[in-house]
């Protein structure tokens, strides 16, 4: 990172930086900070979830009011942390904000787009630096604050991921942390989004033309503009909300409420169901840009290591354009169950339908690149591999789902939670995973210990199932999400035992990143050093020194061919670089 | 769990969901069960294609990639093929059910009414009475002790309703018109063993409807659903919701479980009690104390996962005599002062 940059000082290089890859860097560093926050909390709920009402071993004491609630045991005397109820549901609710809004996006756009996206095109950094470097800049803020909820009276939001009211106005303080944390964090992704579609379809090289750009690039294109159509709702929605709680209006509010026995002096007048619509709106395009740009690495990794040229990248692209716009039209699948008419109802279970088509191309063109390829099982390529049937079991659970009639009975379930967490989880993280491995060398110039990856990926893969797994037959069984005891109903406590396999599948899950954390930080010092084009890829990226200078590419790149020519026919190497480097580097 | 008065067409996932006891829910069922079929099938034909790629296309020595795409159709046909099926389960097997759930309400004079009033806790239910006219509500008549749904004691049509908490009763074979609504937050009114769940949104009454089975009536599934359980091996919470269905003693006579009986409410009684039964038996014969649970799937708060009730289900004779005894007696209305 240091050899070939100016002597800008630290702060300036480090800190408050203007260079798209620095950029990237610290928002892939705070991303997994925060992935690991969110994984924490969810180990907490699990232990309570496999042992209910026990004392939280070991951190339950520094979690502190009202989190957890101090109980003495009656037999040793001993004092005691469980989780309460409120304790669980603002960890439930934090999770879920933590994760989609702080690790995977961040990670996978501010992290991944950032570093990657310039180089791909290959332009010397974002088109607008600064408002670059200013969309960190709320992100990290607007992550804080979110955080700071669990320091106000109450804790942190506890009204779920989705804020739904009444519930989210009445609830303590925390949630309006959590309203302005969302509308800082919808600004910085707003200000990113922009950037990157300025980015791709101005800066491109000379020769690169759209059909000529990876398809990385293209789902991180397609999702900027998911980003930047479907957020503003939320904010204004946001916004609303905020002021139901803090300034007495009633947008979400029907008036007459009797909240504990006591009746709401309130306006009223307006609809719970307009926040769901509006949530919704951003929040369903929002499941695509977890996935997009997982997608993308996945593709990346594919091709580079499948040595042939994806199958059907044109209908990659289209089936990605598609699906972008699509997902604009089936937010209320959401929300079968409010009571929704037959018409309605008919028309989002048609837009589900239809948008399950792109997917399924999207997974059939991935997994036939394979036919005929010379397939090296590199760490990135693992991942990519296991990804696939996962996001496949993840794609193939929505439709029950999708179906009005079995969603009757899965709806609000743990099917639920099983079927989106394939998707983001053994799916989404898994694509990370590829990615952080994948381009790792270009970032420090050395490559992550291989071994290391492998017991990363062979104890995650089977963890992480022994984790997701059972939700599906939880849900089947009727065990409801965001439940502190499942066993407080006869269904539920009928099948505990998948609940408690589930938690110490998250506990295996958790010893295995270890040997991940160690490998990052180790090799950053001390991996394999690498050259410009260690996998021998094809993409611009790696035609650019490894750590790339500030500016990238020691000559302007041009380009002369499409992004996958691997085993081109009479070519003396098995891969054609869009642009090859000077002879010099 | 014992599956009760199920068609085999379930039967895949027969151990898994928890009994189904309505006229609709074996359409619900069904799909559930041929959908995860074709997923099934989609899934492990995709494995082993997948599994088998990796392996013959490995990298080896002397092996090299291809730089030509396959051609062939068969992804083609493929995608298309599950395209149709889609369309098939959209059109010929969702919205079938859905409609039938949705579209038809059953006439006036042939439903029994119930308003269930969702709230942070508890579920309060409103019954029209032997008159079958619900008596006007108002929120400044609610009293937490006697009159949760806010009746009026001033209207005429609502001396005979009745109010309960917790439990909602219901005759068997008849369609039930439940009007569901909140008085807080949003909660979502859901009996998994009638397949039925319907969001509580204040401000708005929705209509939900179902048909318990002939023959689900509570004290034939409670029957139905005994089951014996080894007391060596079974946790406190397996059985907390259980009673026993005979008495179980120790040598000296003494009955340490009684019929009827639960091995106690809380994880350290509960555990205690299964100490003591270890020694004199190894098996407990024992029934759900109530098979039938609503329960609220929507968060609502930090006490969501217990917000619970239960539903009773009679014959046509049961029913009545419930109805008879719940009446409320002219003398005997307490409305809490107003
Ligand atoms: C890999 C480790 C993970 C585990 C073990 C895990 C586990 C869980 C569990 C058990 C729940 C249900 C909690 C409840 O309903 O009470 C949940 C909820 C949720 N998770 Fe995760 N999760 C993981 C990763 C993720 C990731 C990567 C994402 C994001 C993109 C995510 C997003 C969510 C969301 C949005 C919810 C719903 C929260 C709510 O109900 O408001 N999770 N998670
Ligand atoms: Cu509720
Ligand atoms: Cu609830």
């Amino acid at each position: 990172m240091s050899d070939h940059s100016h002597d800008l000082p630290f702060w300036k290089k480090y800190i408050f930086s203007v260079d798209h890859k620095m950029i990237g860097i610290q928002y892939t560093v705070t991303a997994l900070v925060f992935l690991a926050i969110g994984f924490g909390m969810m180990l907490v709920m699990r232990y309570q979830l496999a042992y209910p009402n026990q004392p939280i071993p070991v951190i339950g004491q520094f979690l502190g009011e009202p989190i957890v609630a101090a109980v003495e045991n009656p037999d040793t005397g001993e004092t005691g942390y469980v989780l309460t109820g409120d304790g669980y549901n603002s960890f439930g609710a934090m999770h879920g904000t933590i994760m989609v809004f702080l690790a995977i996006v961040p990670l996978a756009v501010g992290g991944f787009g950032n570093f990657v996206l310039p180089l791909q095109c290959g332009a010397p950094d974002m088109a607008f630096p600064r408002l670059n470097m200013a969309s960190y800049w709320t992100y990290l803020p607007g992550g804080i604050l979110m955080m700071f909820g669990f320091f106000v009276k109450g804790g942190a939001a506890n009204s779920g991921w989705t804020s739904y009211p009444p519930l989210a106005t009445i609830a303590t303080t925390g949630q309006t942390i959590w309203l302005l944390g969302m509308v800082i964090l919808i600004t910085s992704s707003l200000l990113g989004s922009v950037n990157f579609i300025v980015t791709v379809v101005q800066l491109r090289a000379k020769g690169l033309s759209f059909f000529r750009l990876p398809f990385f690039a293209w789902a991180q294109l397609v999702t900027a503009f998911l980003l930047l159509l479907a957020f503003p709702p939320l904010e204004a929605a946001g916004v609303l909300q905020l002021m139901d709680r803090v300034a007495g209006t009633s947008f979400f509010d029907p008036g007459g409420l009797i909240v504990s026995g006591v009746e709401q002096n309130t306006a009223g007048g307006g609809s719970p169901l307009l926040w769901q619509h509006l949530f919704w709106f951003l929040a369903h395009p929002e499941v695509y840009v977890l996935i997009l740009p997982g997608l993308g690495i996945i593709s990346e990794v594919i091709a580079n290591n499948t040595r042939k040229p994806l199958w059907g990248y044109k209908s990659l692209v289209y089936s990605a354009i598609f699906l972008g716009f699509m997902s604009f039209i089936v937010w209320a699948h959401h929300m079968f169950m409010t009571g929704m008419g037959t018409t309605l109802s008919t028309f989002f279970q048609a837009t589900t339908m239809i948008i399950s088509v792109p997917s399924v191309i999207i997974l059939t063109c991935l997994i036939i690149s394979l036919w005929g390829a010379s397939i090296r099982f590199t760490v990135p390529m693992l991942f990519a591999l296991a990804f696939l049937p996962m996001f496949g079991i993840g794609g193939l659970t929505g439709l029950p789902l999708g179906l009005t009639a079995s969603d009757i009975h899965l709806h609000d379930t743990y099917y639920v939670i099983g079927h989106f967490h394939y998707v983001v989880a053994p799916g989404t993280i898994f694509a990370m995973f590829a990615g952080i491995y994948y381009w790792f060398p270009k970032a420090t110039g050395r490559k992550m210990n291989e071994w290391l990856g492998r017991i990363h990926f062979a104890g995650s893969f089977v963890f992480i199932n022994a984790v997701f797994m059972p939700f599906f037959f939880m849900g089947m069984a009727s065990v409801l999400r965001r439940q502190f005891d499942q066993t407080e109903t006869l269904h539920g406590a009928a099948v505990q035992g998948l609940s408690v396999m589930s938690t110490w599948g998250a506990f295996g899950l958790a010893a295995f990143q270890l040997p991940f954390v160690f490998n990052f930080f180790w090799s950053i010092f001390a991996g394999e050093r690498v050259g410009a084009n260690p996998w021998h890829a094809t993409t611009l990226e790696w035609s650019a020194p490894s750590p790339p200078p500030h500016g990238n590419f020691l000559s302007e790149p041009v380009v002369a061919c499409g992004p996958y020519e691997y085993s081109v026919p009479g070519e003396a190497e098995d891969y054609t670089m869009q642009s090859p480097p000077p002879a010099t580097a | 769990m014992q599956l009760l008065g199920q068609a085999t067409d379930i039967a895949p996932y027969a151990n898994w969901m928890p009994p189904m006891l309505s006229e609709h829910g074996g359409q619900i069922d069904n799909l559930i069960s041929v959908l995860h079929i074709f997923m099934a099938i989609l899934f492990v034909a995709w494995g082993a294609f997948l599994t088998y790629t990796v392996i013959r296309f490995r990298a080896r020595a002397g092996h090299k990639a291809d730089y030509h795409p396959v051609k062939g159709k068969a992804s083609k046909y493929a995608e298309i093929g599950i395209g149709l099926f889609e369309v098939f389960l959209l059109l010929g097997l969702s919205m079938p059910v859905w409609a039938a759930y949705k579209n038809n309400p059953p006439k006036a004079d042939d439903r029994v009414e119930v308003r269930a009033i969702g709230e942070q806790f508890q579920w309060n239910f409103h019954y029209p009475g032997p008159d079958g006219v619900f008596g006007r509500t108002n929120a400044k008549f609610i009293d937490a002790a006697s009159n949760t749904v806010g009746l009026d004691p001033d209207d005429p049509a609502g001396k005979d309703d009745i109010q309960t908490i917790g439990e909602m009763h219901i005759p068997v074979g008849k369609p039930i018109y439940v009007r569901v609504s909140s008085k807080d937050v949003i909660h979502s009114f859901a009996i998994p063993t009638m397949r039925v769940k319907q969001d509580c949104i204040p401000g708005m009454e929705i209509p939900i409807w179902f048909t318990a089975k002939e023959d689900a009536t509570t004290e034939r599934v409670k029957r139905e659903m005994i089951q014996e359980f080894p007391v060596a091996d079974v946790d406190w919470y397996r059985l907390r919701h259980h009673v026993a269905v005979q008495d179980y003693q120790d040598e000296s006579g003494q009955v340490i479980l009684k019929e009827g009986e639960g091995i106690g409410l809380s994880r350290e009684a509960g555990e205690k009690k299964l100490k003591t039964l270890r020694d004199v038996t190894d098996t407990i014969k024992m029934q759900p104390r109530n098979p039938l649970e609503i329960i609220c799937a929507q968060l609502c708060g930090n006490s969501h996962f217990k917000m619970k009730a239960q539903v009773f289900t009679y014959d046509a004779a049961g029913y009545q005599e419930w109805m008879d005894n719940a009446v409320p007696k002219e003398v005997e209305i307490d409305f809490g002062g107003f």
